[in-house]
């Protein structure tokens, strides 16, 4: 990703250039002006454009991002509840999803314009947050239920979930969870997740700052 | 300020709507941090660079229109 002060050197040269036509529009009338014309008024606007737009849906990735909404407030303390059975909070504190996109990385969904899907999500939430009714955060629900894709986009393969001693006890049960039959999280195996009514009542970790 | 040729005319209306976009995403890159930010690059500085874009190809084609009328 472009680092943000190149961005803004480059938005500000658009400015003093496309200034140039706005203040002396005669100087198209060469073909050198007209040249220069295309290149202030088309070319670089889109450019400015695209390299906008790639930095905010990039930063949209970002944990900072999720929960700056106040409503939110109560998912991120969860990621730092000091308990190993709480797996949003055991993901988070132990890097088995990157820190700076822990929320993006669990609810993306990795199918084909997955990504494009969480992003219609993510306006939604915006519109839900700023002109609906926003539900309170323990009442928040997931728009349909999580599938094990999500998960198995990471653990797959690994040797602690192909030959973990539950996920092997039952030989049908691996079938079961990459067929998203049996779900790692609502079948009563991995059940806690974001355990948000219960926050007031935890211990929190401290460190990771 | 704007000129009395209307094909300058044009490009300096598409110029000034170009630096309102332009002015606008830096100022969500530089203060905006949020989906608030996200919400106006995406939406006025999005549409402000399409009317921009678009008014300027309409000059062009319409400066090409303009002889064979007369």
């Amino acid at each position: 990703m472009m680092p943000t002060f190149l961005i803004l050197l480059l938005v500000a040269f658009s400015i003093v250039l496309i200034g140039v036509f706005v203040f002396r529009p005669q100087v198209t009338a060469t073909r050198g002006g007209k040249m220069t014309a295309f290149l202030a008024l088309f070319a670089l606007p889109l450019l400015c454009f695209g390299i906008g737009a790639s930095t905010e849906l990039e930063h949209a990735k970002s944990t900072e991002f999720c929960l700056s909404c106040h409503i939110m407030e109560s998912y991120g303390k969860s990621l730092r509840v000091d308990d190993p059975q709480h797996l949003a909070g055991a993901h988070f504190q132990n890097h088995r999803v990157p820190p700076d996109e822990a929320c993006y990385t669990c609810h993306t969904n990795y199918a084909m314009f997955g990504g494009i899907k969480a992003k219609l999500g993510g306006l939604r939430h915006i519109y839900v947050y700023y002109l609906g009714t926003p539900p309170a955060p323990e009442n928040i629900k997931l728009y349909e239920p999580f599938n094990n894709r999500e998960c198995l986009h990471c653990h797959a393969g690994a040797r602690s979930f192909e030959e973990g001693a539950v996920h092997t006890a039952d030989p049908d049960l691996l079938p079961a969870i990459k067929a998203n039959k049996t779900s790692c999280i609502s079948s009563g195996c991995h059940g806690v997740v974001h355990d948000v009514a219960s926050l007031k009542d935890a211990k929190f970790w401290k460190g990771g700052n | 300020m704007l000129s009395t040729s209307p094909l300058e005319r044009k490009l300096q209306l598409s110029g000034i709507v170009l630096i309102l976009a332009l002015l606008v995403e830096g100022l969500c890159l530089l203060l905006g941090h949020g989906p608030i930010a996200f919400m106006v690059f995406a939406g006025l500085s999005g549409a402000l660079f399409a009317v921009g874009i678009l008014l300027y190809l309409y000059s062009l084609v319409s400066a090409k229109a303009e002889p064979s009328k007369q």
